[in-house]
């Protein structure tokens, strides 16, 4: 229509941290009325190329397009005056402050020198319709669960009135009916004329509804074209130049009938009634929708919440060890059940400490009185990182690790403790493609060796492909228990939902 | 401000009660106690007196908040009141005259904060180093410029700070006020946006540097304010009137539950916790406990007060 079109781009841009080259010579350009995704496995350089883009950092070398004009020292603040805005994945709230001022924060309307606070609820009303945002506009937002703030970033980043809206795996922690409304309002935002680069690891959602996508590989782009004809194996080949038909190794059931941890009516807060069996050398999946207390369950079972039930038997190294829930997660630990969290930064690993730290941390715990025994803690470490596929100087600090990298350490640390069961909490989160793998084979790796794995996951292929039984959560019981074959995506998304109640149902 | 507005922002502010509820009440309990103890607290005379006892610590107060809530910490607060009575008492009878003088105070307690503020939020220095350092350097100078106490504060000034009328009372209605539009402004929320999450803030178009530097410079203005008061209630200024403040200042703030990791706390929470510890003083001078005990009792009252929210919180958990 005679308008100039909007577009976002960098142009050469490389930067490096401490010598080392994280993106180089990459293009890129966000046009709007199109929905670009940007793929690539983590440390690839997609963090780095977002935050070049709103100006949170400034590129060695190449610049900063804006409608075709070279930005010179781009800043947030600046970024956003021309109307980009970021959805990251650290959170970028304040947790103390409400919801409403978080939303505003850093664009607030004025009125003679005051936050506009007329403008500022009728906004926060308006984005909280579109994304269901239900909370009242006060709530602080420290008192809101992980997927509840990805929901008020989001309704943030809207509150400027975006040209350019970056979202960095918006989805990774929501639930199910908001990946919908946000998908139907990116949509509905690009028929505006908003110009979205979306960054995720969920290649259906990104073959669902994006248009053109450029992959990023070390740094360097591989691949930057339209997405039509792509499929998610398609889109896997680009990222990682290999077949993915290998993503999942091949199930093979390792289950023994050997009974490892068995419950009746196991009770938490948030978990009713659970009748549970585990055996050796299973890997057992959990499924449902955020928060519908499957998370609670495992807590519970790892004594981490307090926890009830009718009968709880541990049997491990061929003998009962416990009858009773733990009461502290060290008398879980005592008889063998570790548990890997979801907030690696948080709950799994010590950053600041070496990588060889964190490793040893859960074999420092049983030996706490006992001198340091330097070899053998080398030659631990060192048996464990090759297992893993962790190189480098395992001096550095945990932090250096790509976020793929930082899990693998976590789960791999409970090994020399030799645990017979195995809890993990969503341990494929905002993992890159090629770090997955290798946590299915390391899992495998454990069924074999007859631990007892229970894996709790957002990603439903992962339940499909790598479970010998599933079990599904829907408002704190269990819908459904589906053994391998029978737990297609369908049957576990459904009973998630609550759609069916039987374990069987006839297709639909 | 039009009518859903004003409710957001009230609403919000109402939120922040949140865990204060335990501080209120042990202030009520206390504030009776006093009442029993001391029924001729509701003349205006003495009313007036109880305040003046309390101002100097709610300033100091409050300047802390200011500092804690962007995630920092001022180790000079004493010292500078020290300075800023001190210097007060040597500069009133000159020709700057009283009002010439209140100006120089405010201006001086500004331009010591916008020195700190330079270190830490341009310089990036944590502020516990630079006020662990700026408050021997303060100390120093107060010293050299009044080795003893003495000094002059004009009768005029002392009898309107510090006489008969409820002035301190009327002033932190005043810095309440000033408080509550402050935080209706950009500046304001941005002030706890920095000490919650520095780096979001920043990238969500906060003006970090500005947000830091505007509340190191308001509480060194709050604390040289203080430095005035005090060379004011007493007449003369006093190098080392301000040294048991900085503890003062960072007790009542934590006991109105300011955290030390910013973001955390309301000014009404510090100014409610300031407050407690006047009455807390009071009332053991009251009961004749002997100076130690009172020592005892605070730290004790500070930990149960602090603790309260955190006990109730675990047991919460439990059921």
């Amino acid at each position: 229509m005679g308008v100039q079109r909007a577009v976002l781009g960098a142009q050469n841009v490389s930067k490096a941290f401490f010598g080392n080259p994280v993106l180089r010579d990459v293009s890129i350009e966000i046009v709007v009325g199109r929905i670009h995704a940007l793929l690539g496995e983590n440390g690839a350089g997609k963090s780095t190329l977002i935050n070049l883009l709103s100006g949170t950092l400034t590129p060695d070398s190449g610049e900063i397009r804006l409608d075709g004009q070279p930005i010179a020292a781009l800043t947030p603040r600046e970024a956003h005056r021309h109307g980009v805005a970021v959805v990251q994945q650290e959170l970028s709230l304040a947790p103390h402050l409400s919801i409403a001022e978080n939303i505003g924060l850093g664009s607030y309307n004025r009125r003679g020198g005051l936050i506009d606070y007329g403008r500022l609820a009728a906004s926060v009303e308006e984005i909280g319709q579109k994304l269901g945002l239900v909370e009242s506009p006060d709530t602080p937002v420290d008192q809101l669960p992980l997927g509840r703030r990805q929901i008020v970033e989001i309704a943030k980043a809207l509150f400027i009135k975006p040209r350019f809206l970056i979202l960095d795996e918006p989805t990774s922690s929501l639930a199910a009916p908001d990946v919908a409304t946000l998908t139907k309002l990116i949509r509905s935002l690009r028929d505006d004329g908003v110009a979205i680069l979306y960054i995720s690891h969920r290649l259906n959602e990104i073959v669902d509804f994006c248009d053109y996508v450029t992959v990023l590989k070390d740094g360097a782009v591989t691949a930057d074209r339209p997405l039509a004809g792509l499929d998610p194996e398609g889109l896997v080949r680009l990222m990682v130049g290999r077949d993915p038909q290998n993503l999942f190794p091949p199930h093979v059931s390792h289950a023994s009938g050997d009974l490892v941890l068995q419950t009746r009516r196991f009770r938490t807060a948030a978990a009713h009634d659970i009748d549970f069996e585990l055996h050796r050398g299973e890997i057992l999946g959990i499924g449902g929708l955020v928060g519908h207390g499957q998370e609670d369950f495992m807590m519970g079972l790892y004594g981490a919440v307090p926890a009830n039930a009718d009968q709880f038997r541990v049997s491990t190294h061929g003998r009962e060890a416990r009858t009773a829930p733990f009461a502290k997660v060290a008398d879980a630990n005592a008889v063998g059940v570790a548990y890997v969290p979801a907030d690696r930064g948080k709950e799994g690993l010590l950053l600041p400490h070496s990588i060889d730290f964190n490793l040893l941390l859960p074999l420092f715990a049983r030996r706490s009185a006992e001198p340091r025994r330097w070899a053998e803690e080398q030659a631990i470490t060192e048996r464990m990182a090759r297992r893993l596929n962790i190189k480098g100087d395992r001096r550095r600090p945990a932090r250096a690790l790509s976020g793929g990298n930082q899990q693998k350490v976590a789960v791999s640390k409970w090994l020399p403790l030799e645990p017979s069961v195995l809890l993990l909490n969503d341990p494929t989160r905002g993992v890159d493609v090629e770090t997955k793998r290798e946590i299915y084979v390391a899992l495998q790796e454990m069924a074999v060796e007859g631990k007892a794995v229970v894996l709790l996951s957002s990603d439903t292929p992962e339940l499909v492909h790598l479970c010998d039984r599933v079990m599904v959560f829907h408002k704190g019981r269990v819908a459904a228990t589906l053994p391998h074959g029978e737990g297609t995506e369908e049957a576990i998304v459904a009973a998630a939902m609550g759609v069916r109640k039987a374990p069987q149902g006839e297709a639909a | 401000m039009g009518g859903k507005g004003a409710r957001l922002y009230w609403r919000v502010q109402w939120r922040r009660n949140d865990g204060l509820g335990a501080l209120f009440l042990v202030l009520v309990l206390f504030a009776i106690l006093y009442a029993i103890l001391f029924p001729g607290i509701f003349a205006i005379g003495a009313a007036s007196k109880f305040v003046q006892g309390w101002f100097p610590t709610a300033m100091v107060a409050a300047a802390q908040t200011i500092v804690m809530l962007t995630g920092g910490i001022d180790l000079s607060v004493g010292p500078m009141v020290s300075l800023g009575s001190v210097v007060a008492a040597s500069t009133m009878e000159g020709p700057l005259g009283i009002f010439g003088g209140v100006l120089a105070m405010l201006a001086l307690g500004g331009g010591v904060g916008a020195i700190v503020g330079a270190f830490v939020a341009i310089g990036r220095y944590p502020a516990i180093i630079v006020t662990l350092a700026l408050s021997f350097v303060l100390r120093g100078v107060a010293l050299l410029i009044m080795p003893r106490p003495g000094g002059f504060v004009p009768r005029s000034l002392s009898d309107f700070l510090a006489g008969v009328h409820p002035t301190a009372a009327v002033l932190l209605v005043l810095l309440v006020i000033v408080w509550k539009l402050y935080q209706a402004t950009p500046l304001g929320v941005g002030l706890i946006a920095v000490g919650d999450n520095a780096e979001g803030a920043y990238r969500s178009g906060v003006n970090v540097t500005t947000a830091r530097m505007c509340a190191y410079i308001a509480s060194g203005i709050l604390q040289g304010f203080t430095g005035l008061y005090m060379a004011a209630k007493t007449g003369s200024g006093d190098p080392l009137i301000g040294e048991p403040m900085t503890l003062a200042a960072i007790s009542a703030a934590v006991l109105g539950g300011v955290g030390f990791l910013g973001g955390q706390g309301t000014m009404r929470g510090a100014l409610a916790g300031s407050l407690l510890m006047s009455i807390m003083i009071s009332v053991m001078f009251f009961l004749h406990l002997p100076l130690v005990a009172q020592y005892i009792m605070q730290g004790l009252i500070i930990v149960v007060t602090v603790a309260l929210p955190l006990i109730r919180a675990s047991m919460r958990r439990g059921t």
